[in-house]
């Protein structure tokens, strides 16, 4: 080599190295370092594995009243048509709001406006992960392990079977797709309903065993879910599929699936009703085991006298409002709160008008007269059963007398249907004229009382939000204490809003037992046990001495009647009356009549108490299962769509 | 005094320090290696022949001056200097050549010294022999381009627009676009090379500025007088060394170097004033009273007159300025007028030196531009609220010859830009000023009140509005108030975008004959920052009836955002976006370029690595931040290219690009697209003489076949890995007092480690010819296949899945002509005139996508024209309410059908007007013909010049959810101005017109729910034909330039968008289906450009 060479084969070096940088760097696109979290991540450990249990339970708290066609679909509260949102939810009933395009109440597609509908066909793929996923936390004990697992297999059942009462017949995802499945795979066909609640009760036999009798730690697991409440969601399972909508409906005689599957059982098969029966009494005897009685209040230290009336009144609200861990008749309640108190709540003081705004408490839940109608009389009859009660005469005005005296204000004239009705109304109804024990004021005798009459009062209409369109308050649904003073913040007494109480429980028992092998003192017992916790005589002696009908409870069908009826006033306003009045269908009857309330823009008792019709519900056959988006139909070629749909 | 410090002994420190000495032993050894290495090549140095000096001076036909013409010789080279002089040492007996882009080459042999040389060059009639920048910044002579590019001379891109990319539109054949706002600043058009053919993430063209990838803005804010070369890549042949980039084409720039001779000095200096090209016509404010009275009746329920008799004439009184009148209790407000003004100025000011001797050449320039909005100031506020957009930038290209081989170049540029504009509402920066002002009524309240007898200390402006119950206190304001908007503070952002480059060309002669070698280092660095500062206004209105005393004409103010902290007389500061980001790019190339007798061989290898790393790692799905988005994004690219020409006559071509990029899985990450493609130059063949090659003097066929991929598919980060959110998005709470809560998991992305390049298959054909010497005339038919477009898959919802599952499973099919034809002529006379036209069409076709089995056919995305909207079909109006209940059901929203709503046609016949009856109508948004036409002529120092540009096959809809009047659209909170367009012709109970302009109105969306749907009722032809750029100019003759020492001196005037024709009056076409954007702008510019 010439030395004169040597300058360029150093530049030769110089452009080697260069290029072969090019070359070498393979790894140069390895960007990604580890420990990127995925999926995995989320199972490495107990602490993690707890954070994905309560990914599986986020669903079902947020199955709010909002989403809930009990709460919403059952005739018992109104909302304004014009406030959007919500109130659309609302007009479910009025028959024209739901639609094939963009569903209300969609629980069937998520992604695409559900329009209120929860993610539940989510949540279930959630459970599934889960449960694939539980032998991984490598901390986690046997017996913890156990439990959880009960734990989703419940939550699993519970929201298949939430969509069950939705859309009937399902696809059932008992394990995951993996996400590269072809789209023939995807396009799964809806399960018969009987084969998706044997499914639902399958899983929930299978989580019973190793759910915990009671919580241990209430201060942080307060909420979940025990052997307790898996027995009593069973028993309505059962009793969901025994009743009418569901077993051997003729209506859907014709509803099959492509290939000719038989959706619904086409023959009424009374041994349902006989499961569901046993399923009520094992979830019923565990509650005795668990000390679960009728609640009834005991004063707290502030208040220093409270009448015996008033003390009921708040036996039967505090029953639903009570915090659940002392109140021994709550079995199930919502996590985490009731978000709609204000909306419950009139106005009490003149000072609130000028500074509440519609987010804290605008009052506007409105319950329609119909509603207060089925609160029977204080014999515990009906209002048009009672023979000494003047049913035709309800309208007239009157003014409280001493048998009132803690229920009604003195000297303020107003209908003779707010007498001489069952402590149950008064617990639950707030009306124009009626006390308000409570929004801070616990001395019985300074109590507030509800003034509504025109646009001038207190509790009257303000603007378009803060306006109760009937000008009456679904009361049973705000804590007593709280309170809405002057310009002071809300403050809010906090429930989580029952899913199931012991009294609701009696009931079942006693429909179930009922229609299994009709009357019997049993299923009197059981109902009797609800009234007189409400101060009502026994359903029997009740019907002998003041209804017009005095043989009804004597047969299985007037029982049944008798049984609904119950089940309507004691659960009133608690978001299962949409479902049970579906279940039993019943929903065109009860939704038979215009949904009215007073005139409220009136400011003269006279004027004020004009019946003004604010909707006619409109209920089909049709209505009772929720149609399926346009969208889904498409993707899904072995969909079929609801009937009537 | 740290202990543990004493404890390590002397001897230890020195072992450690050997370690790290032999750690480091390496690479020093590598240095020194290099730098040995260098320093040797500096001396590199040949032998010498005899050498004869020539000097001389190379004018054009008109004996101008021509500056920059390569002179070669055997290996020297130079370039003439200003005054078109060159000096050269060269071989005894060797040839000398002159070449220039745009003249015929000259050449001569000499063997004696010579010093005064006179070189005439003739102008080039032939564009075959120009020099186009293909791929990397190469020059290469067009006749031996196989692919398709496009050039554009920078000198056609000078306008009096700041913004470059407005001036790209029109100018040649293959490039597509749109501008869609006036703003300074936001001003951006989007264009597309060979128009949208993917309907994936990234549709637009990659944009290559001295090789770096840059942005739009990036290319936005350039200086035309700094571009030295700007050309657009357009197949799969001349983008195959961009491989995985170029599938969507690519614009490349390249800027201007220094030339060896004394300095050179230029100056542009333009005024320009700017003003809306139309603007929207709102009806007076007595007509929207009275039309929004007829609105309120005309729909249940049926609401009383909102505006009385007595306000409508109490309003009218206002107008007249008639004695007793009251504006602030009766307004009567013109908010376009009083917010905004008719023409702004903006300054442009761009100066450039440039020279350089033989060891070094240089290129500095700088610029500054503002920009003005047209926001009127106001006596009321000390600061200027106004929209004012400044630009600075700097740049410095320097090539220093470090041997006779080896040049070094060092690009510096740094580009700042400033904005300031009142305060928006959304983070974008456009200006909502134009949507608040034509979205607030005129009527309802003063934009400002005179003080009343109490507020006459009072520091504030007293800004009107209204409140949403009864006035009292701790209300929410009802109304928006455009003018306290403007004034109450301003918004500003910076940015600045600093860059260096150092380039090593070597060339490798000693090696093998024609290799050379290009190594490239470029760091850019990005940053941002936007903040506010603003006081939050008093609002006042006056009660009526009690505020007003109409005896004395007075009023008392209401205060109506009194909460406490409501309302503040003092600026509050509010931080915005920080953001930055850093690139790093290496390239080295080596080329090979030789001619053997009647071979020749041209032939490129290039490496890249590019990465790209962002401050701010926000997933822009959901805006916030996330891990893999802080990782770098990163390319690696392999391409070569071999160019092999066959007796200057056959070409033939192949190129590949080997790509990766770091956001698939290993097993996808790599690329490869190969392409190939053959020209055949006719005229050169020995059949091709006489009056044939007379009338054709030249005549070039050529075809290109290949692939180029497109790795930005999705704004997914990395679509192998699952991307999920273990600390949130899922809670549950659980305890006595719901104390014990967990976020839950959530999956945003699940992995799927097939996901790859987006590819795009090509073919071109192009052919070229030459006329007569005069007229050019070029056509090519393309098309190309996208193929891995990134989609949705199609999956049951019942399944659960959490989010969306990807897949590259979309493709579509495009195809399309690009047109051009250029005639110039020189006369006799010295006149020189030249017209210059081209044509764009494209048209694209989904061929691939996952979509529900539908059963009617016309629902089909499949097989439908890419980008054209879906939308029902509007017959007319209905005439009556019985009809309208006797048609198939339209159930929008709640509100009732009447007569006079739009009535659709109900494809499936199944009695229903649903998303069913949605079918693609019109053409797509993005324009498949594009247009322009030009010419320019000039005679004895003046130039006249005018550019037509033009768009067919395009539509828009009149976006009616924005300009329903009365209604509140999303997103504002005012009532929408009545277009004076409407109030003239719309459907009402007095004028039951079936094709009236607007259907029946009402004052609230939801009950017109109906007539806020995509239709043909709304869609409006998009075309239009615009006078974009006219231009006279005076340039001073040699004689007096050479008498006051400048080597150039032009003073111009010049205007864009001078003139439109379009089908569509209601306000400028090219917006689109929003008229209350900020308008497009005509501007009016005097410049003049100096020479030094």
């Amino acid at each position: 080599m010439s030395s004169n060479n040597y300058p360029k084969y150093s530049i030769c070096i110089i452009i080697f190295l260069i290029i072969s940088g090019f070359f070498s760097c393979k790894k140069f696109l390895d960007v990604t370092p580890p420990y990127v979290g995925t999926l995995d991540y989320a199972f490495r450990n107990r602490n993690e594995a707890e954070n994905y249990l309560f990914t599986c339970y986020s669903a079902l708290q947020s199955l709010g009243p909002a989403d809930d066609p009990g709460f919403l679909t059952s005739g018992e509260i109104m909302y304004p048509a014009e406030l959007g949102g919500l109130a659309t939810r609302f007009q479910l009933i009025s028959g024209n709001v739901q639609n094939l395009s963009n569903p209300l109440l969609n629980y069937w597609d998520f992604w695409s406006g559900s329009n209120g509908g929860g993610n539940l066909f989510m949540a279930i793929r959630r459970c599934n992960i889960m449960l694939e996923n539980m032998d991984k936390p490598i901390d986690l004990s046997v017996s913890e392990k156990a439990r959880w697992t009960a734990e989703v297999k419940f939550l699993k059942a519970y929201y298949i079977y939430y969509i069950a009462r939705l859309y009937g017949p399902i696809p059932l995802y008992k394990t995951n797709f993996p996400i590269d499945a072809s789209s023939e795979t995807l396009q799964v066909r809806r399960e018969p309903v009987d084969s998706v609640f044997n499914y639902v009760t399958q899983l929930l036999d299978e989580s019973i065993v190793d759910l915990p009798e009671k919580i241990n730690n209430p201060a942080d697991e307060l909420g979940r879910i025990t052997k307790l409440i898996a027995l009593c969601v069973k028993a309505e399972v059962l009793a969901t599929a025994a009743s009418p909508l569901f077993n051997g409906n003729p209506d859907y005689s014709d509803f099959k699936d492509l290939d000719g599957t038989q959706l619904f059982s086409t023959a009424f098969d009374p041994d349902k009703w006989v499961k569901a029966s046993n399923a009520c009494k094992e979830a019923l005897d565990e509650a005795a085991r668990q000390d679960k009685k009728l609640y009834e209040f005991i004063p707290n230290a502030t208040i220093t006298y409270l009448s015996d009336s008033l003390k009921l009144l708040l036996s039967l609200q505090n029953a639903v409002t009570e915090k659940w861990d002392i109140n021994p008749e709550l079995i199930w309640a919502l996590n985490p709160v009731f978000p709609y108190q204000g909306y419950c709540l009139p106005r009490l003081y003149k000072e609130n008008s000028g500074s509440e705004n519609s987010k804290s408490a605008p009052g506007s839940f409105s319950v329609p007269i119909s509603t207060t109608d089925l609160f029977y009389t204080n014999h515990g009859v009906p209002i048009n059963e009672d023979k000494t009660w003047d049913y035709a005469g309800r309208l007239k005005l009157r003014t409280s007398d001493s048998a009132h005296a803690f229920y009604i204000r003195p000297n303020y004239p107003i209908p003779a249907m707010n007498f001489n009705r069952e402590p149950r109304y008064y617990a639950s109804i707030g009306f124009d004229g009626g006390y308000w024990f409570g929004d801070g004021v616990t001395d019985q005798n300074a109590m507030l009382s509800v003034q509504a009459q025109g646009e001038g009062s207190i509790a009257g209409p303000m603007d378009v939000v803060r306006t109760n369109i009937t000008a009456i308050w679904p009361k049973k649904l705000v804590h007593y204490l709280s309170s809405y003073i002057k310009s002071s913040q809300y403050s809010e007494v906090q429930y989580r809003l029952p899913r199931i109480r012991l009294a609701g429980m009696y009931l079942l028992y006693a429909e179930c037992l009922n229609e299994a092998g009709g009357p019997s003192s049993t299923v009197y017992d059981y109902i009797d046990r609800v009234r007189n916790r409400a101060g009502l005589k026994g359903v029997v002696q009740s019907w002998k001495d003041y209804s017009k009908n005095p043989s009804a409870p004597g047969s299985k069908e007037g029982l049944r009647k008798i049984i609904h009826h119950e089940r309507e006033n004691e659960l009133c306003f608690e978001a299962q009356m949409g479902w049970d009045l579906r279940r039993w269908k019943e929903m065109p009857e009860r939704l038979s009549s215009p949904l009215s309330g007073w005139n409220i823009r009136q400011n003269t008792p006279e004027n004020f108490y004009k019946q003004v019709i604010q909707m006619v519900p409109v209920f089909t056959t049709r209505d009772y299962l929720w149609p399926i988006s346009d969208a889904a139909m498409l993707t899904n070629k072995r969909n079929v769509q609801n009937p009537l749909w | 005094m740290a202990p543990e410090e004493k404890v390590i002994s002397p001897c230890l420190r020195f072992k450690q320090k050997l370690k790290s000495f032999s750690m480091f032993k390496k690479q020093i050894f590598l240095l020194l290696s290099f730098m040995i290495a260098f320093v040797a090549g500096l001396q590199l140095v040949h032998a010498q022949a005899t050498k004869i000096m020539v000097a001389g001076c190379v004018v054009d036909s008109l004996d101008n001056i021509l500056i920059g013409v390569t002179v070669t010789s055997d290996r020297s080279q130079t370039t003439t200097d200003a005054n078109g002089k060159f000096v050269l040492d060269i071989n005894k007996g060797s040839m000398l050549k002159f070449s220039m882009v745009g003249f015929e080459q000259q050449s001569l042999s000499l063997d004696t010294m010579a010093t005064d040389l006179v070189i005439k060059l003739m102008p080039s009639h032939n564009t075959m022999e120009q020099v186009v920048v293909t791929a990397f910044g190469k020059r290469q002579v067009k006749e031996a381009v196989v692919g398709s590019v496009s050039t554009i001379n920078p000198e056609k891109l000078v306008t009096p627009s700041s913004n470059l990319t407005n001036a790209l539109v029109g100018q040649v054949a293959g490039v597509i676009g749109f501008q869609q706002s006036g703003q300074p600043g936001l001003d951006n058009s989007n264009f597309f090379v060979r128009g949208a053919t993917t309907f994936g993430y990234r549709q637009n063209p990659i944009i290559l500025i001295d090789n770096i990838e840059l942005s739009v803005d990036d290319l936005a804010r350039l200086q035309v007088d700094d571009i030295a070369s700007f050309s657009i890549l357009k197949d799969a042949s001349s983008t195959a060394l961009y491989g995985a980039r170029g599938a969507n084409g690519i614009i490349l720039v390249t800027t201007k170097r220094g030339l060896a001779g004394k300095a050179r000095i230029d100056l542009r200096i333009d005024n320009v004033v700017s003003e809306a090209t139309k603007m929207i016509e709102l009806a007076d404010p007595i007509t929207y009273m009275e039309t929004y009275n007829e609105a309120e009746h005309a729909r249940p329920p049926f609401k009383p007159d909102f505006f009385t008799a007595d306000k409508i004439y109490n309003t009218q009184k206002t107008l007249d300025h008639a004695p007793g009148s009251n504006p602030y209790i009766y307004p009567a407000v013109d908010w376009l007028d009083l917010l905004f003004k008719k023409r702004t100025n903006n300054l442009k000011a761009t100066a450039s030196v440039s020279g350089g001797g033989s060891n070094a050449r240089y290129y500095v320039s700088g610029t500054y531009n503002v920009d003005n909005g047209n926001l009127k100031s106001s006596p009321f506020n000390d600061f200027n609220n106004n929209v004012q957009f400044k630009t600075y930038q700097l740049r410095g290209n320097t090539d220093i010859n470090l041997t006779k081989t080896t040049i070094l170049s060092l690009d510096l540029w740094g580009n700042f830009n400033e904005y300031s504009g009142p305060i928006t509402s959304n983070a974008s920066f456009s200006t909502d000023l134009y949507a608040q002002a034509t979205h607030t009524s005129p009527v309802l309240f003063a934009p400002v009140y005179e003080p009343d007898a109490a507020n006459q200390l009072t520091q504030h402006i007293l800004f009107g509005n209204g409140a949403d119950g009864d006035g009292g206190t701790g209300e929410s304001l009802k109304y928006y108030n455009p003018y306290a908007e403007m004034l109450r503070g301003f918004k500003t952002f910076s940015t600045s975008t600093m860059q260096a480059s150092l380039r090593l060309s070597q060339k490798l002669d000693f090696i093998t004959e024609g290799l050379s070698f290009n190594g490239f280092f470029n760091a850019n660095r990005y940053s941002y920052f936007d903040y506010q500062m603003a006081y939050n206004p008093f609002y006042y209105t006056v009660q009526l009836p009690s505020g007003y005393n109409k005896a004395d004409n007075s009023y008392t103010l209401t205060w109506l955002n009194s909460a406490p902290g409501q309302a503040t007389e003092y600026l509050v500061y509010t931080p915005g976006v920080k953001n930055a980001s850093a690139k790093v790019h290496f390239q080295g190339d080596i080329n090979y370029n030789r001619t053997f007798g009647n071979h020749k061989i041209d032939a490129d290898l290039v490496g890249i690595r590019m990465q790209t790393v962002n401050a701010n790692g926000n997933d822009p799905n959901t805006g916030q931040p996330s891990l893999p988005y802080a990782l770098p994004y990163r390319n690696l690219n392999i391409a070569g290219k071999v160019n092999y020409t066959y007796k200057n006559r056959y070409i033939l071509e192949h190129g590949f690009g080997y790509n990766g990029s770091e956001r698939f899985a290993k097993d996808h990450r790599f690329g490869y697209f190969p392409t190939a493609g053959a020209a055949w130059i006719v005229s050169r063949e020995n059949f091709w003489s006489g009056k044939l090659s007379e009338i054709i003097s030249s005549f070039k066929l050529s075809a290109t076949f290949g692939a180029s991929g497109n790795d930005n598919i999705g704004a997914q980060r990395f679509f192998y890995l699952s991307d999920v959110n273990l600390q949130g998005g899922a809670p549950a709470t659980f305890g006595t007092n719901n104390s014990y809560s967990r976020p839950g998991v959530t999956i945003n992305n699940y992995p799927n480690p097939d996901i790859t390049w987006e590819k795009a298959i090509g073919l071109n054909y192009r052919l070229e010819m030459t006329i007569a010497k005069q007229f050019d005339f070029i056509a090519e038919y393309w098309t190309v296949d996208k193929k891995n477009i990134l989609l949705t898959r199609l999956v049951p919802q019942s399944t659960g899945l959490e989010n969306n599952i990807l897949a590259n499973l979309g493709a579509a099919k495009s195809a399309g002509w690009d047109l051009t034809g250029n005639y110039n002529k020189a006369f006799h006379n010295g006149m020189i005139l030249q017209v210059m036209s081209n044509f764009t069409f494209s048209q694209g076709r989904y061929t691939s996508y996952e979509e529900a089995n539908y059963k009617e056919p016309y629902r089909y995305v499949n097989g439908s024209i890419l980008g054209q909207p879906f939308g029902y079909i509007a017959e007319r109006l209905f005439v009556d309410d019985q009809e309208a209940a006797s048609s198939p059901t339209q159930a929008f929203g709640s509100g009732q059908v009447m007569g006079g709503d739009i009535k659709y046609r109900d494809l499936n016949h199944d009695g229903q007007i649903t998303v069913a009856d949605k079918a693609p109508i019109g053409y797509p948004a993005t324009p498949q013909i594009a247009y322009g036409f030009g010419f320019s002529i000039s005679h004895k120092g003046f130039d006249l010049s005018a550019r037509f540009q033009g768009t067919a096959r395009t539509s828009f809809f009149i976006d009616p959810a924005s300009v329903s009047p009365f209604i509140v659209p999303s997103g504002l909170s005012g009532q929408t101005s009545l277009l004076k367009a409407f109030a003239d012709d719309h459907w009402s109970p007095a004028n039951q017109d079936l094709y009236a302009l607007y259907p029946r109105m009402a004052t609230n969306a939801s009950l017109i729910a109906n007539n806020l749907q995509p239709s043909t009722w709304w869609i409006r032809d998009g075309s239009y034909l615009r006078l974009k750029l006219a231009e006279f100019g005076y340039s001073m003759p040699n004689k007096l330039l050479k008498r006051m020492h400048l080597s150039k001196f032009r003073i111009y005037v010049s205007g864009t968008n001078l003139l439109n024709i379009s089908g569509f009056k209601l306000w400028d076409v090219e917006l689109g289906g929003n008229a209350f954007n900020y308008p497009l702008q005509r501007q009016f510019d005097l410049g003049f450009n100096l020479g030094l």
